[in-house]
């Protein structure tokens, strides 16, 4: 009977966290009951440089109204209470690919020649537009909004040199069409598909430069077959058709770059061929900044930052070659967290990429760069006005004006601050309220999915931890041991630090009571330990714990 | 504290140096007393050598020049031109475009890497001007670059010798039919494969050429308008070698084949070609004189594949002797550091001279080149890319003191560093050092080709 209790008591099960938790906010803006809102009372930096004190900001159906200390608000605006918050212009992503999926490539043939392959497989597809590969409603986009996000640049994905056209989209409501601009600029970067030709640098360089001179007369062969049809008609040709905008100036050339070497590269690319040039994932090149200054290279600097790792070196005396060393790799250190700052005194504007960049560092990352040379000023011209320039759309973004798009970043201190918190993000008008410390949630609320080991096989369920005043409690759940559906029970005396998570529960089989107790180690997001079964035996048991809890 | 001093002592003088190279890559230099190894015109005992704006302005003795002049005391010391390398990997991010048999359209300036610190190890070992070719992959490989050894710049370009012709790369044997034929099922499968696609790359350029130089016409002719060709720049190269705009630099060890592309060229009209590794040069020694600008060889370095077995350490001094031009390559960052060693084996073996030692690590290369109008040897008018040595270079004690290109002082054994990195990992305080590196750089980067080569080899069903 037991044995079979445990059977039941360790099956399968999955389990739905409740959904609202929060009743007051309009976390994900979809029940707004009016489109027009003013700030009331705030704090408002227009621009970087510039603050203005006791001001009411109104906007409505996603555009700026008016800001000043004494508008007339219309009677259907609903009130945000501004005394305490700071507003800044919403923040703009450059050449970020969150959200993007991978086109689907051409088979290689049984006969396959890499030495001639389909330009699709050759990494080659500058006629494929990163709009058509993009998840709008992707929980990424969603959290980089909660950072004061509201515009980005997408980049399509790709293996090879030539992934397509990249795209603005707004960060705004799920509910709306959120595309600003469809081809924004062709994507370049020096990589290949691998294994058929180009292979290396050495294959993009020059094939970039038969591209371009095809490109050319491609479109010559166009022009002259309009004027005269008895001319050989010209086959349609997507890429070098979509190269054409770029030799014409029409379309930037936005080249990804991860060292000096390439934005080198990037530049004789320019020489060679005259584009617009947009160059980013910068990360080194102080060097260069005359040059990127004369050849008017659009500029954008990655927000990664490489990890600290010498800074407590390890103990004892290692002899001069090794400190010389760690002398020269803190230095180097040292010059990644002042490049941005080197940018802005040479002036050269640049926007910032959030590619590869936790999530969790953008912050620090942007007070570490502050730290080290750039203004605040600076820093917040590289989230706002310059990526707004860059990517030609500063009629609509980058500032806080009558007539731009509403789309604007509250926090509770000035930006840059160690206690400042977003508040609030306005995209396109619509209003995201974070200011029920979701942050907090996440500390507050933690799922775990379990799977442990016993006599009746694997048994799996979630463990739902919730802390109220410094005290855990929650749910364990499981299925029912005597019958089907999900049954729950309560978490008792639970013990839970960083590296270690205890806790007791009971469960009812008939008349029966079982006594649970789990605990284990854990590391990062992974638990490992036992659970006792009080007469049965110990079981190991481990638990991943969810990234997500409250979606 | 004191540590601390000295460390950042190191890094101002490295900065400064660094500067002085990029800003003042040509600069005045008087060298006094030295034994003069002019390589065109002997042994001048107790000369001095007079440098102005990066150029040799004059050698004579007891030269005294007006003003602040950088001096150095050469007594009983040996100068020498600064050694050229004729074949080389140095300094580039890429070697092998291994994607076609033909690639006659990729760079090697599109990939040079001035962050290389065997530049710097090249520099001590003498060595100023190395030749940095695509890799052996390819039946026709990519166009090679020719640097001077200005280290300490960030920018690449600044490595380029710009005054030296155009080159590019040719392999046959062994390496080609592995990649392409063995590898990819692709020609070239044989030899014979290799020649039948370099033919196939010169017929199809001299069509390419055809169909351009018709399409020039008609824009003239609005009568015979006709629409564009497709431009191709790995058929434009190969027009440009048949025109002889290009000096072919050919990977080959055995004398068939050696002999065969000798045949082909002939029959196109070539004579700017130098064959590389060559090892059965000797066989061939004649023809490679008549027909040729050279042989580049290995001193005594063989038997690392099949192909390379039948060879002999005399090789350099038989084709030496035979008039054919001949110099001595390292094709590694090992053996760049010191060619001066590889060039004393030719008087072990072979009994050549002095002069014709040297020549195989100095004028002969430029030739080779096409670059000993401007370097090479000492001589008035030459580019001052000089080497001093504390004893006579062809001998086992002799140690580089100091290298300059253009009259700018690269290297000096006084100021020798530990550390000549020029660029450092935020993320790491050592570089990872692999016991197992590739000595023969000619096939880096084909490994992708040889993971399923080794399959189809290894897993025959039948």
């Amino acid at each position: 009977m037991r044995a079979n209790n445990l059977q039941i008591l360790f099956s399968i099960l999955s389990f739905l966290i409740p959904f609202f938790l929060f009743g007051q906010s309009d976390r994900d803006g979809s029940r707004r009951v009016t489109s027009t809102y003013y700030i009331s009372n705030t704090t408002v930096i227009p621009y970087p440089g510039e603050l203005l004190t006791g001001q009411n900001l109104l906007f409505s159906d996603g555009v700026i109204k008016a800001l000043g200390k004494n508008i007339a608000i219309p009677a259907e605006a609903r009130e945000i209470k501004g005394d305490s918050l700071f507003v800044y212009a919403g923040f703009i992503d450059m050449a970020n690919k969150t959200g993007m999926e991978e086109p689907p490539i051409p088979e290689k043939p049984e006969d396959f020649d890499p030495s001639q392959p389909l330009p699709e497989i050759a990494g080659i597809h500058p006629h494929f537009s990163a709009l058509d590969h993009y998840q709008e409603n992707n929980p990424h986009d969603k959290e980089w909004r909660k950072l004061g996000f509201t515009i980005a640049q997408k980049l399509p994905k790709g293996k090879g040199m030539l992934p397509g056209k990249s795209a603005l989209v707004l960060y705004g409501h799920e509910s709306r069409n959120n595309t600003l601009s469809e081809n924004q600029s062709l994507y370049f970067k020096f990589s290949t598909a691998g294994g058929v030709y180009p292979n290396t640098d050495l294959g993009v360089m020059a094939k970039w430069r038969d591209l371009m001179e095809n490109s050319r007369l491609y479109d010559k062969h166009g022009e002259m077959y309009d004027v005269r049809s008895s001319l050989r008609r010209r086959e349609n040709n997507p890429v070098l058709e979509a190269l054409i905008p770029v030799f014409k100036k029409e379309m930037p050339l936005l080249i990804e770059s991860s060292d000096e070497l390439d934005i080198r590269r990037a530049l004789k690319m320019q020489e060679e061929n005259n584009f617009d040039l947009v160059i980013t994932g910068i990360n080194e090149g102080a060097s260069l900044l005359p040059l990127l200054k004369e050849k008017k290279a659009g500029v954008v600097l990655t927000l990664h930052l490489p990890e600290d790792k010498f800074s407590d070196p390890p103990e004892g005396d290692k002899g001069p070659h090794f400190n010389h060393r760690l002398e020269r790799v803190k230095t180097a250190y040292q010059e990644s967290l002042a490049l941005a700052g080197e940018f802005e005194k040479a002036a050269v504007p640049f926007g910032f990429t959030s590619k590869h960049l936790p999530r969790a560092d953008f912050f620090k990352n942007i007070r570490l760069m502050v730290a080290n040379g750039l203004t605040e000023q600076g820093a917040l011209a590289a989230l706002t006005v310059h990526p707004a320039e860059i990517l030609g759309i500063s009629d609509i973004a980058g500032t806080i004006s009558e007539g731009k798009m509403a789309n604007l970043v509250l926090m509770s201190d000035t930006l840059f601050s160690e206690k400042a918190r977003v508040m609030m993000v306005v995209a396109d008008g619509f209003v995201f309220d974070f200011s029920e410390k979701p942050e907090k949630v996440k500390e507050e609320e933690v799922v775990w999915e379990y799977e442990a080991e016993t006599q009746g096989g694997k048994s799996k369920g979630k463990w739902t931890l919730t802390r109220k005043d410094k005290k855990w409690t929650g749910t364990v759940s499981y299925d029912d041991p005597q019958g089907e559906g999900v049954k729950t029970s309560s978490i008792e005396n639970a013990v839970v630090t960083e590296k270690s998570l205890a806790f007791s529960f009971t469960v009812q089989v008939g008349t029966d009571s079982l006594q649970v107790s789990v605990s284990g180690e854990v590391t990062g997001k992974e638990f490992s330990g036992t659970m006792k079964i009080t007469d049965y035996g110990n079981y190991p048991v481990r638990a991943k714990k969810l990234e997500k809890p409250e979606q | 504290m004191q540590k601390k001093t000295y460390l950042s002592c190191i890094g101002i003088f490295w900065i400064l140096l660094a500067g002085r190279a990029q800003q003042h890559s040509r600069a005045d230099l008087l060298i006094k007393n030295a034994k003069v190894l002019t390589i065109t015109n002997g042994l001048l005992e107790n000369t001095d050598v007079l440098v102005r704006d990066g150029i040799i302005r004059q050698i004579g003795s007891d030269i005294n020049v007006p003003g602040q002049v950088p001096t150095i005391d050469a007594s009983g010391k040996y100068l020498m031109p600064g050694i050229i390398d004729a074949h080389s990997h140095l300094a580039l991010e890429v070697i092998n475009e291994s994607s076609s048999p033909i690639t006659a359209e990729v760079r090697m300036r599109d990939v040079v890497d001035p962050f290389d610190v065997g530049i710097y190890r090249a520099l001590a070992g003498g060595t100023t001007v190395s030749h940095a070719m695509h890799g052996s992959a390819n039946a026709i490989g990519g166009q090679n670059v020719t640097l001077k050894h200005r280290y300490g710049t960030r920018d690449p370009e600044n490595l380029v010798m710009k005054d030296a012709p155009r080159t590019i790369k040719f392999a046959l044997g062994e390496n080609p039919t592995r990649v392409h034929g063995r590898g990819k099922n692709l020609q070239p499968r044989s030899r014979m494969g290799v020649e039948a696609v370099i033919r196939n790359g010169f017929e199809e350029a001299l069509q390419y050429k055809k169909a351009w130089e018709e399409w020039h016409e008609s824009e003239e002719n609005k009568e015979k308008l006709m629409v564009p060709p497709v431009y191709n720049s790995r058929l434009e190269t190969l027009v440009d070698i048949l025109e002889g705009e290009i000096i072919i630099h050919c990977h080959s060890y055995r004398a068939d084949e050696i002999y065969m592309l000798i045949q082909v060229c002939r029959e196109y009209g070539i004579d700017k070609i130098v064959f590389s590794h060559v090892n059965e040069g000797f066989k061939v020694a004649p023809e490679l004189a008549k027909y040729t600008m050279g042989a580049s060889v290995f001193a005594d370095w063989w038997a690392y594949k099949f192909e390379v077995y039948y060879s002999t350490a005399y090789n350099a001094a038989i084709l030496t002797k035979n008039g054919v031009i001949t110099s001595i390559n390292s094709d590694s960052a090992e053996l760049i550091r010191h060619l001066y060693h590889e060039a004393a084996k030719t008087q072990r073996y072979g009994e050549l001279t002095d002069e014709e030692a040297l020549a195989l690590i100095t004028i002969n290369p430029a030739r080779q080149l096409g670059i000993d109008h401007l370097v090479g040897s000492i001589e008035v008018g030459k580019q001052a890319d000089l080497v001093l040595f504390d004893g006579h270079p062809l001998s086992i004690y002799a140690v580089p003191q100091m290298t300059w290109i253009d009259g700018v002082k690269y290297f000096d054994r006084e100021n020798d560093a530990a550390d000549q990195r020029l660029k450092v990992n935020a993320e790491e305080s050592l570089e990872p050092i692999y016991l197992h590196t590739e000595h023969h750089n000619c096939m880096r980067d084909v490994d992708f080709y040889f993971t399923g080569f080794g399959r189809n080899l290894f897993q025959h069903s039948h």
